[in-house]
């Protein structure tokens, strides 16, 4: 049984787990870097350890330093939060190998899915469609004409050595294909030093739906409905919501369980997320995330289940007490991110909270490690609150969203609530008829006025 | 804050270690609860209450200047990785260094102990050691003051 958990990480997650430890009974052990000796995870743990300098590298990401700790506090299991070593696989496996519980999946899974090319492998095998493309890098041209037509256009040409938007080339036709190739080529060589390209199949305006998993070690695996994630920008998500205000019913069924059956069949243990863009009624598997995720509580709000909670008792090898028939989706719930930075530039802005006053009433959770007087300090996320609301119908869920964003007051430091007042109020958002590339457009609208 | 539970196993094993290693007293703390077990009053010169607390709003307020004192102080040697203290290279051998000791920068100090790796903490300085802050087997934090040389 667990008894005591050291959490290794810091912010609102980590006095996330320290709720969830209270509520079971488990005494959470904080660590922290000297800059943030102050911090309320600290503050609410039974001990706390202080484990490095400032920069992550050294504190928060440094194993044998967080190892060390959970020796010196007698935790016998570590929580990795999300980020940081959350999804490090040598670091799961070095927790397991000195007679820890890790509070997460099995060190061989995590691997898997951080091998973004195994990973995509691995889920169409299980049954999961990924974005249609072709299995290597292109050889010629003939070879890219013949992809292309089986694939459809539009279809990007992306480098194999390539990540996070660069070396991407989109062709609408085999002229741009044929020019595109060459260019794509070029900038391959010289940004990554390999001028290998492959073809995907281009979505227009994708949606970014995930679906919400959680297994335990003895064979159950349930889903818990999406999330729709796609106002982002540069992959960083800012508002999450459930259920999608695409999918209905049967398609939340069927989508959640392929991806359940799936994992199922993979012997997964623990939370997880599959990620997918969704476009024209057709998923397409990107990643998994094998850790919580940020905008979990949009999940818990609709059914009520404490995922972290779950996360604890199945990492401790207990069977799942839920059956996928038991999970029942209520109303609508919507994430805010709060981020530490300007609103226009979307610079972080760093500094001391003067005051501090979140809002509260009907359907409100606000997740955050804020208080008046904190510090948020340059070196880490700059992500310092989630406000969570609940309602009946996403109507009212939106209302209930503008109502306690506008009650939200962090003085001291400059925030991106008005980014998210300004979201909330379009109509796109009100409609729900916006795509993965929405955000960064109404943002280069929205920075220009005044 | 941690509620004291008196685990009297770890007071006897405590107790053991003091007898083996020649200690005068041994404190360990977790939060609020700290657990100190003494073989006889000795002139320490070190004032436990001196040490940087977990909890940095528990300290008493009397100990606020002699700590900030010591705190800053240009001699500080701080604990430079978490772990666990042995003043001695082996149990029941001669602590490294004394009180009152001279010592050249360069000599080990004490050892510091972290996933099973004993890592050698060196004086920065060279000067006498005028306060030990730190017993066997305490736990340390990073940045936690150990000694003071001047």
């Amino acid at each position: 049984m667990i008894g005591k958990i050291l959490i290794a990480n810091r912010g609102e997650v980590a006095l996330r787990v320290v709720r969830a430890c209270r509520e079971l009974g488990i005494e959470p052990v904080a660590v922290h870097s000297t800059a943030d000796a102050e911090a309320m995870h600290v503050r609410l743990a039974d001990a706390s350890v202080c484990i490095g300098p400032p920069p992550a590298a050294d504190s928060y990401l440094n194993k044998l330093a967080i190892m060390a700790a959970a020796e010196i506090s007698g935790a016998d299991a570590i929580h990795p939060g999300y980020g940081f070593l959350s999804e490090n696989a040598d670091f799961a496996q070095m927790v397991i190998e000195h007679g820890y519980a890790f509070i997460g999946p099995k060190p061989e899974h995590i691997r898997l899915m951080g091998d973004k090319i195994a990973a995509k492998e691995a889920m169409r095998s299980l049954g999961v469609p990924v974005v249609p493309g072709t299995d290597g890098p292109l050889l010629h041209e003939v070879m890219a004409r013949e992809a292309a037509e089986r694939i459809g256009y539009p279809v990007l040409i992306k480098a194999v050595a390539g990540g996070g938007g660069r070396g991407m080339t989109i062709a609408r036709n085999e002229t741009e294909l044929i020019d595109g190739m060459t260019l794509a080529r070029r900038e391959a060589k010289a940004g990554f030093g390999d001028d290998r390209v492959y073809l995907e199949k281009y979505l227009e305006r994708p949606r970014h739906i995930e679906v919400q998993i959680l297994a335990d070690e003895h064979g159950n695996c349930i889903h818990l409905g999406e999330r729709d994630c796609t106002v982002q920008r540069r992959h960083q998500k800012l508002i999450e919501e459930a259920p999608s205000p695409v999918l209905d019913q049967e398609q939340r069924a069927a989508i959640g369980k392929r991806c359940a059956d799936a994992i199922r069949r993979l012997g997964y243990r623990g939370v997880g997320t599959v990620e997918m863009l969704y476009e024209d009624g057709a998923f397409y598997f990107i990643e998994m995330n094998t850790r919580l995720q940020v905008e979990h509580p949009v999940t818990e709000a609709v059914t009520g289940i404490d995922l972290v909670k779950e996360q604890i008792s199945v990492a401790d090898g207990q069977r799942l007490a839920i059956r996928q028939g038991d999970v029942r989706f209520s109303g609508h719930a919507i994430e805010c991110r709060v981020n530490a930075e300007d609103p226009k530039s979307l610079l972080p802005t760093p500094g001391t909270v003067q005051t501090y006053h979140p809002p509260g009433g009907p359907g409100v959770r606000v997740d955050s490690a804020l208080y008046a007087g904190a510090v948020v300090p340059p070196f880490y996320d700059s992500l310092i609150a989630k406000l969570v609301v609940h309602d009946h119908s996403r109507e009212a869920c939106l209302a209930r969203a503008r109502r306690a964003l506008a009650e939200y007051v962090i003085a001291g430091l400059s925030t991106n609530l008005p980014l998210l007042q300004a979201v909330l109020e379009q109509k796109a958002f009100a409609t729900g008829a916006y795509h993965t590339g929405w955000l960064a457009g109404f943002l280069a609208e929205w920075q220009a006025r005044d | 804050m941690a509620k004291l539970n008196v685990d009297t196993s770890l007071i006897e094993t405590l107790a053991e270690l003091l007898q083996r290693t020649g200690l005068t007293e041994i404190e360990i703390s977790e939060g609020d609860a700290r657990i100190r077990v003494a073989r006889e009053q000795h002139v320490l010169q070190a004032p436990q209450a001196s040490r940087p607390a977990a909890a940095p709003a528990a300290t008493a307020a009397p100990d606020t200047a002699a700590r900030e004192a010591v705190e800053s102080h240009p001699g500080a040697v701080r604990a430079p990785m978490v772990g666990t203290v042995y003043l001695t290279p082996e149990p029941g051998a001669a602590p490294f260094v004394s009180l009152g000791d001279e010592l050249r920068e360069g000599q080990t100090l004490l050892i510091i102990e972290a996933m099973k790796v004993m890592n050698p903490i060196r004086a920065p300085r060279s000067g006498r050691l005028v306060q030990l802050l730190v017993n066997s087997g305490d736990p340390v934090e990073y940045g936690e003051l150990l000694m003071i040389i001047e």
